[in-house]
């Protein structure tokens, strides 16, 4: 709020707003507003999403509702990641969440806290994650998908969500199907849609997806940001190796492929698919 | 540094049968049953003490020993009573107690902001003690446990033998070393070397004392001589719950007059907290009525309650939320959950100390409103066989760490 021109007396107000109600209450119009950020520790991410995620803000990861965009795996490996040096909240609202593949991915899971509300209702997780929150989880993800239950006034428990991330500085990031509730858009201070490209495969297994990133929405900056992820599956274990838990994947998980001309999905061979779905 | 406070005092068996039958405070007496039985002695007084009546020995020899004793069985809820009290007194004054039948251990590291410094503390534990148990006990005070046990042991009641820090050695030098807590076998083999004092053995190094009994004795022998005793302070449990009730003449459906009940238990509740030094992690409230309860609920506070004011405001929110199909005629006020009030973490200089009580607190709310199962750890399974899903285990998310005191 500073400008080279005289102190007016509606910057006395301003000056007093903000005192009370925290910096972020009045702000310009116009300029990205600046936040802390957290890096994911991938380059390529940390280029595309401006300098990571942003800490006190919502980021949304979109994909499209019933294809396999990598939006929820992008979701788990980050809060994989974050689990390694904090706690970490999963609102478990698709229903997909598989503890194994998250340990897969290096996750810590003494750091994690599974919510799943009765019913996978949004308004209750939602009041849920804020209490976390609220609470000091400092890093939280929250996964809708096509069940989640959107009873009336879940959007009064988002708000009072974004407003807990934002006293706390939190990192809050959603995975939904696109497009994403108009509440929930507008409450994104990052949205980020994934796509897909193409499988990734090794002696004719699916070992990984091909995604491509895009910012849709960005009030930290860095709108319109592009670039290419491999996410690559963990290896599935024998039975050996589960006794050495938790078993970490080599790194990197996602690793920076450059873009490919065409974003064409190549038709899955059937015994493929039923192989990369098993 | 750490810094021990150790309490001796008589058996607890022994001060209930004292308190029961006064008149025998001058008398032999032996806490453990009937002479007839075979049984061990489990306390006995001064004078039958005198007579060569120690406890573990069979009541038959000691009747032969002493006599004249009075036999007493061991009273064991009135045992509990007292220890229950005694306990509750301390905790008012340090934090972290360990209550036994003979002997009191107290954690006094740190500083006290009520006293001034650590004989004062000392002071002001020993007087609860005295008022708990009714009697005064002999006080020591040390840097580890055993020298503290042995200042006990060489102060009288009513009097604190203090060891300051990097005296210990020098303290315990000149004691005997048959006060040495280890095997008899290795306190006669000391006898025969010809170490009478615990200066002598702490002289020799860990290397010949290993020779003589074994590595891990000899160093234990080596390690108390020198007073270097490492074993902490383990808390007693707190009780698990606290219960105020009211009963309500005639009975009542007005939910004035059932908030001002409640908001008396309430008080009484909070002070009864204060006094043991705990808080309650959970709230219930039951409102009876003739023919049993009418409405009731339980309810997790956003922060451990410890007050009377705490309290109240969690409750006022429980009975807003009861509706009772009948009149009331008792209304039943529980805490449980407690743990110690003055180990709760704060966020004095630094921002995310506390995070962690209140992150396990939010998931205990949580976990109460919506059900155990909503907010979950996810644990990897060692033998999963061969069904993926049975890889990993859901188990409810850690309830509140319970700090005993």
């Amino acid at each position: 709020m500073s400008r080279q021109r005289p102190l007016t007396a509606l910057d006395e107000v301003v000056g007093r707003l903000q005192r009370r109600h925290g910096p972020a209450a009045v702000r310009w119009g116009g300029g990205p507003a600046p936040a802390e950020s957290w890096s994911t520790g991938i380059p390529v991410l940390d280029e595309v999403l401006p300098r990571g995620l942003p800490c006190g803000r919502l980021a949304v990861l979109t994909g499209e509702r019933g294809r396999a965009t990598g939006r929820l795996t992008l979701l788990q490996a980050l809060a994989a990641r974050a689990s390694r040096s904090m706690e970490v909240a999963y609102v478990d609202l698709a229903g997909t969440l598989d503890p194994g593949f998250l340990a897969d991915l290096g996750a810590d899971l003494d750091a994690c806290y599974v919510v799943r509300p009765p019913g996978r209702a949004l308004g209750p997780g939602l009041a849920m994650a804020r209490a976390l929150v609220a609470a000091g989880v400092p890093w939280l993800a929250v996964a809708l998908g096509g069940g989640a239950r959107r009873e009336p006034g879940w959007e009064h428990a988002l708000s009072a969500l974004v407003g807990a991330v934002e006293g706390r500085g939190a990192v809050a990031c959603v995975s939904s199907p696109s497009p994403p509730a108009a509440p929930l858009a507008y409450a994104s201070s990052l949205t980020v849609a994934c796509a897909p490209l193409d499988w990734q495969l090794a002696h004719g297994d699916v070992v990984g997806l091909r995604v491509r990133l895009r910012v849709t929405k960005s009030k930290v900056g860095g709108v319109e940001n592009e670039g290419a992820l491999l996410l690559r599956y963990p290896r599935p274990h024998a039975p050996a190796e589960v006794v050495g838990l938790p078993a970490v994947v080599e790194e990197p998980v996602v690793e920076p492929v450059a873009p490919p001309a065409a974003v064409t999905l190549p038709a899955l061979p059937a015994a493929e698919a039923e192989r990369a779905l098993a | 540094m750490p810094r021990i406070l150790c309490a001796r005092f008589e058996h607890l068996g022994l001060l209930a049968a004292w308190r029961r039958h006064p008149e025998l405070q001058a008398e032999a007496v032996v806490v453990g049953g009937a002479p007839v039985l075979r049984l061990p002695v489990l306390a006995a007084s001064a004078a039958a003490q005198a007579a060569g009546v120690r406890p573990g020995q069979p009541l038959r020899q000691a009747q032969q020993l002493c006599p004249t004793a009075v036999f007493v069985d061991l009273d064991v809820e009135a045992a509990d009573r007292l220890r229950e009290a005694a306990l509750g007194e301390l905790c008012a004054v340090v934090p972290s107690v360990e209550m036994g039948d003979e002997l009191a251990y107290a954690d006094l590291s740190g500083h006290h902001a009520q006293h001034p410094g650590e004989a004062a503390w000392a002071a002001a534990a020993a007087r609860a003690l005295t008022r708990g148990l009714g009697v005064a006990p002999a006080v020591g005070v040390a840097g580890s446990r055993f020298t503290a046990w042995m200042a006990a042991r060489v102060s009288t009641p009513r009097h604190v033998r203090r060891v300051r820090p990097g005296e210990e050695a020098a303290f315990l030098a000149p004691l005997p070393t048959g006060l040495l807590p280890v095997d008899a076998a290795i306190l006669a083999r000391l006898g025969t070397l010809g170490l009478d004092c615990l200066g002598a053995v702490a002289a020799l190094s860990p290397a010949d004392l290993g020779r003589q009994f074994g590595a891990d004795a000899g160093l234990a022998v080596h390690r108390f001589a020198r007073g270097e005793d490492e074993a902490p302070v383990t808390p007693a449990t707190a009780p698990r719950t606290l219960v105020e009730r009211r009963v309500i003449e005639g009975g009542a459906a007005d939910r004035e007059l059932l908030s001002r009940c409640a908001e008396r238990a309430c008080a009484d509740l909070g002070g009864r907290l204060r006094e043991r030094g705990l808080s309650a992690g959970r709230l219930g409230l039951v409102l009876e009525g003739e023919a049993g309860p009418v409405a009731a609920g339980t309810r997790v506070p956003p922060a451990p309650a410890g007050s009377a004011a705490e309290i109240w405001a969690a409750v006022l929110g429980l009975l807003g939320a009861l509706d009772p199909t009948g009149p009331v005629t008792g209304l039943r006020l529980e805490v449980g959950e407690l743990s110690t009030a003055s180990g709760r973490q704060v966020e004095l200089w630094r921002r995310g100390d506390a995070e962690r009580d209140a992150v396990a607190h939010a998931v205990a709310r949580l976990q109460d409103r919506f059900g155990t199962e909503t907010v979950v750890r996810p644990r990897l399974t060692l033998d999963p066989g061969d069904l993926p899903e049975r890889r990993f285990s859901w188990e409810p998310a850690a309830p509140l760490v319970q700090v005993g005191r």
